[in-house]
């Protein structure tokens, strides 16, 4: 449709917008719509903090444990000493020992 | 549950996980944690669980953004019951990961490490501690001695002590009951591959209504009532695993329990989550205890047992008893960084000297974790005979038990590790 | 001034957004509320959801070109439904005067509005608001729900939720009067054209501020 085309006689100004007015809002819009962006962004970033912090947790624990090492466990040598005897020997391996099941098969 | 299934024997939980159709939105979600591809549904539908193939995991539950999946087996009101009951020992087994997550349902900051006031809380509640990381520091001497006796039989012949077979390299750890049920649905050529070894939860249990009834607690061990405490879902369904009565057996053989009928080595399983709602039912405010002591031999740990809730934990524990045994000098250091991190599988080469055989050997062990990413291309190759290693840590959930499907939902993140990829309503 | 003077109200590309926007959010509501309250079974559910996924897509390309190609509008659309006055409260009190014409046939007096009476603005920054949120929610829930967190991904869900049922529930006002106002429905389906004696009576402000005589 041409400017002087006799559909109609009124359209709406350009110039209802002052420059200033324009720059702003359109500023404030852009921003706005930043903000969920960065949300995004920080949660996508951020989604294995809790995981993080966590492992943190443990390597912490062992750090500052006085023993470090399974074998050096007093508890533990107490147990094969008055009960177990040692690694894998028949009371283990009845009791700390175990069989697995082929599922693929038909189950009693 | 009546059903009929097929992967599932008599007394074994089947369907762990359910998902409630009122909540769930069909977002798909869920179908990217599974590893087995046990969900079910077009998106945009309401999701049911497989459970013929499902290894209740938890993933999928931990990961909802609507809350949708929810656990079958709410043992609390069991528990609690147990607890009020002076003719019962109650006792506790606390798995490693519980202690950096049991503080967020009370109000403290994510990974907190909380033992002490956690041993508080479980010991006014009328729990006796059994911390799982004594029964980690067990698991290690007898996988360790295992992997030990495999490796030695695979690398210079050398022929167990009482004649029985030995198992075939590489050895995978079994402390994972989700791992293992994999193996056994999916990749059942690779059942001879597990260590033999219980995982930490079925030892403590075993140990305590044995040796622990009669020298510890000093209680008949019919009276022991065993409570695992874990970040995970799946050890309620490996606590159900028949085979696991293996106390009351030995005790019967020798005259020491008065029950005919058998006991499970593991009565009943506790989520972090469940715990939480138990201490508070209870009014128990862990955030407000002191610290304490566990108070029994069975609560003493290291900090090799302490590190099996993290991927690479269980290597690493194994990897510093074994260096000490089999070379018999101390280690330099004690960290073992290779098999630490989030990365999907991690390897690492340690060269020792044997001291029994004087040989140098070079040992390659691999960690997984999140096995619906990694674990498959793994088994081919060691099913193809192409795999360089002789021991992997195998893991279910991403970055270990720590992020296990039964420890409290965290909104700071979700338990996925990879790259971001967008899925599509047709895929 | 005569009888036969016309404004320009809405010019083609305004048309063409409203078209593609009318279409599209019409299909997303009747979907999406299949979807939330679950009414059909499982293959329609999942047919459901991916028109809803489809039409959202046309939406968001529908915005996204709006956005860049007439940045100048989305601005003045903005600053105009964001400018309140006494008048607009005064406005409200009288409910522009609708129902006691439609039910009272009773005419009341109005405040003079701009373009944009009050209702229309209140509706417009629904719309802006509304709109941005859940084209924005819809991807998160869509493409990434698994990956931005349990917390981000619960949020997303009900943010979704809220702003539709704002925008359905405000959309029956919108879509009665719209096709009410009859000389308003032709301009903005048809050639974009409304009298001017019409505009002089609705809208005073907007015909004597903010028009330019052609020619």
């Amino acid at each position: 449709m041409s400017k002087n085309d006799p559909n109609h006689e009124f359209i709406e100004s350009p110039f209802i917008l002052s420059r200033r007015e324009f720059i702003a809002i359109g500023g404030i819009i852009v921003a706005l719509l930043a903000l969920p962006a960065v949300w995004v962004r920080s949660a996508l970033i951020n989604r294995n903090q809790h995981i993080q912090a966590r492992t943190r947790g443990l390597y912490k624990d062992d750090v500052t444990s006085k023993i470090r090492l399974s074998h050096e466990n007093p508890a533990v040598m107490k147990l094969y000493r008055d009960f177990a005897g040692k690694p894998l020997s028949p009371v283990s391996e009845e009791l700390l020992h175990t069989k697995y099941v082929n599922r693929t098969k038909a189950l009693a | 549950m009546n059903q009929e299934t097929k992967t599932y024997r008599k007394g074994e939980i089947p369907g762990v996980i359910a998902i409630n159709a009122r909540e769930c939105k069909g977002c798909d979600a869920c179908k990217r944690f599974c590893p087995t591809g046990a969900i079910t549904g077009l998106f945009g539908a309401t999701h049911r669980v497989e459970v013929d193939l499902c290894i209740s995991c938890g993933q999928c539950l931990v990961n909802c953004p609507f809350g949708a999946p929810y656990e079958t087996v709410d043992p609390v009101d069991e528990v609690a019951a147990k607890l009020a009951d002076k003719r019962t020992t109650v006792v506790g087994i606390i798995a490693p990961a519980v202690r950096v997550a049991i503080g967020e349902p009370f109000g403290m900051p994510v990974g907190s490490l909380v033992t002490g006031k956690m041993y508080s809380a479980m010991k006014k509640a009328g729990f006796v501690i059994l911390d799982n990381n004594f029964a980690a520091d067990l698991t290690i001497m007898e996988e360790g001695t295992e992997f030990i006796q495999r490796a030695r039989h695979a690398l210079f012949g050398e022929k167990a002590e009482h004649g029985g077979e030995i198992g075939p390299l590489p050895q995978f750890t079994s402390c994972c009951p989700a791992w293992v049920r994999f193996v056994e649905t999916n990749y059942p050529a690779m059942i001879p591959n597990l260590s033999s070894a219980k995982s930490p939860q079925q030892m403590a249990g075993a140990v305590a209504k044995t040796y622990g009834a009669a020298q510890v607690f000093k209680v008949a061990p019919e009276s022991v009532y065993t409570v695992g405490i874990m970040p995970c879902t799946a050890k309620k369904f490996e606590a159900s695993r028949p085979e696991f009565q293996s106390a009351w057996h030995f005790m019967k053989e020798k005259g020491a329990t008065a029950a005919s009928k058998p006991y499970p080595d593991i009565d009943a399983v506790l989520t972090t989550r469940d715990l939480a709602r138990l201490l508070k039912k209870m009014k128990i405010n862990l955030a407000a205890e002191n610290e304490v002591e566990g108070g029994t031999l069975f609560a003493e740990y290291t900090g090799a047992g302490t590190i099996f809730g993290n991927t690479g934990g269980v290597m690493e524990a194994a990897l510093r008893t074994a260096w000490v045994v089999l070379t018999g000098t101390p280690l330099a250091r004690i960290e073992f960084q290779a098999v630490r991190g989030l990365k999907g599988v991690k390897s690492a080469a340690v060269t020792l000297r044997d001291r029994k055989y004087g040989k140098e050997v070079t040992v390659k062990v691999a960690v997984v974790h999140d096995i619906r990413a990694n674990i498959r291309p793994l088994l081919e190759d060691v099913m193809a005979g192409r795999s360089p290693y002789h021991f992997v840590e195998v893991m279910n959930c991403p970055g270990g038990c720590v992020n296990g499907g039964g420890q409290p939902v965290c909104d700071t993140g979700s338990s996925w590790i990879g790259r971001v990829l967008p899925s599509f309503a047709w895929s | 001034m005569s009888e036969s003077s016309f404004i320009l109200k809405h010019p083609l590309r305004v048309r063409v957004f409203h078209y593609i926007l009318a279409a599209s959010f019409l299909t997303l509501a009747v979907t999406g509320v299949m979807l939330y309250f679950k009414l059909l079974a499982e293959p329609a559910m999942n047919t459901a959801m991916q028109v809803h996924v489809l039409a959202g897509i046309v939406l968001t390309l529908d915005a996204l070109a709006f956005f860049f190609l007439a940045f100048d509008r989305v601005v003045l659309f903005t600053k105009r439904t964001f400018t309140f006055s006494g008048n607009d409260i005064k406005w409200f009190a009288v409910l522009g005067g609708y129902p006691q014409k439609i039910l009272l046939h009773r005419k009341v007096t109005v405040p003079p509005m701009g373009k944009y009476n009050a209702g229309q603005k209140l509706f417009g920054i629904c719309v802006l608001v509304g709109g941005t949120l859940l084209i924005l929610s819809g991807w998160v829930l869509w493409t990434i729900p698994h990956a931005v967190g349990h917390g981000a991904a619960s949020w997303a869900g009900s943010i979704h939720v809220v702003a539709s049922w704002v925008l359905i529930l405000f959309l029956f006002v919108h879509l009665f009067l719209g096709i009410y106002m009859w000389d308003d429905f032709k301009a903005m389906f048809g050639d974009g054209r409304i009298p001017y004696e019409d505009a002089a009576e609705k809208a005073p402000l907007w015909v004597k501020n903010d028009l330019r005589r052609l020619c």
